[in-house]
């Protein structure tokens, strides 16, 4: 194996392992939350959490950080949609909830 | 298991797709081209599953608004410990699928792609035993929504049709993703050097990245709820 193909591989292992790390660590503090934190503040710290660790997955493993331009708008048209998926529905489900 | 200089120069006549020589333009060009275009593809894809799994998540949000305190009781039945070492393995099955996705990409890796490749299916197949195992359990914990149900609070049995229905419905999409790193895997055995740019392996491993996101969001709502206090 040349000297460049090593220089490579760590690399691309460095950057793998760091945002292994930072998941599995998010993993830990999730577990850690979900049992110390107060009851009400349990589920938005959790899926806080979750949310951090799906954009560091987009971002540095499935390589939104270097995608172009096209890509993104793809990615943020899912995002958008979403949002106003829930948005829409959301707004009548609470809205019911706070009049009952 | 070796890409040769030949096999890696002719990259773009390995992986082109007709009628690509109809755009009329240079074989690495006409590559880049499909190459980008399949990124995007699978992007699109992967947008529109954000949409299928979207509703899901916003049926379990609509639900759990309306019943908190009984989908806090009926989460606290899953086995948190099954969860978060799917999670844990999960989430290393995703690091193995970005690195045999970058190796793809550059001459000599092929062997550490391959590796990755292993391991990612290995992983997976790990994620599903575990989860066989969970599922054994929560039948005969008779956490089956039904007339035997074990918890009497009615809306629990919501929760639990939620959790059957995510669980199997991502299963079936690990599934397909591991039937896909496979099919990368024997083709290279093969056809050697097959993995070398192949943009195959770039969209397989976004398609896992994706699964992997899923079952993030999934965690929390499925094991974590009901644990505080």
């Amino acid at each position: 194996m040349s000297e460049r193909s090593r220089t490579s591989i760590g690399r691309i292992w460095r950057r793998g392992l760091i945002v292994w790390v930072l998941l599995l660590a998010f993993l830990a503090l999730s577990l850690f939350a979900a049992y110390a934190a107060p009851a009400s503040w349990a589920a938005p710290i959790n899926f806080g959490i979750a949310a951090t660790q799906a954009a560091l997955v987009a971002l540095l493993l499935m390589r939104l950080d270097r995608a172009d331009a096209l890509v993104r708008l793809a990615a943020a048209c899912g995002l958008f949609w979403l949002a106003i998926l829930f948005a829409l529905t959301l707004t009548d489900t609470l809205s019911r909830l706070a009049n009952s | 298991m070796s890409a040769g200089g030949d096999l890696i120069e002719k990259t773009a006549e390995r992986h082109l797709r007709e009628p690509w020589d109809e755009l009329g333009l240079a074989g690495d060009r006409a590559f880049a081209y499909q190459r980008a275009g399949a990124t995007f593809g699978i992007w699109i894809f992967i947008a529109s599953e954000v949409l299928f799994f979207g509703a899901l998540f916003l049926l379990y949000t609509a639900m759990r608004l309306e019943h908190a305190a009984d989908f806090a009781i009926a989460a606290r039945e899953t086995n948190i410990v099954y969860g978060t070492l799917n999670t844990a393995l999960l989430l290393t099955s995703g690091l193995c699928a970005a690195i045999a996705s970058q190796a793809s990409e550059q001459k000599g890796l092929q062997r550490l792609t391959l590796w990755c490749l292993g391991a990612t299916v290995l992983l997976g197949l790990a994620f599903m035993a575990v989860k066989g195992v969970e599922y054994r359990e929560d039948i005969e914990k008779h956490l089956l929504p039904g007339a035997s149900f074990a918890l009497k609070e009615p809306t629990t049995q919501l929760f639990f049709g939620f959790y059957w229905l995510a669980t199997s419905i991502h299963a079936i999409h690990l599934s397909i993703g591991i039937a896909l790193v496979v099919r990368l895997i024997w083709k290279e055995w093969r056809e050697p050097g097959f993995l070398f740019e192949s943009p195959q392996v770039e969209v397989a491993m976004l398609y896992w990245g994706f699964v992997d996101m899923i079952w993030i969001v999934l965690y929390p709502m499925l094991y974590l709820d009901g644990r505080a206090g």
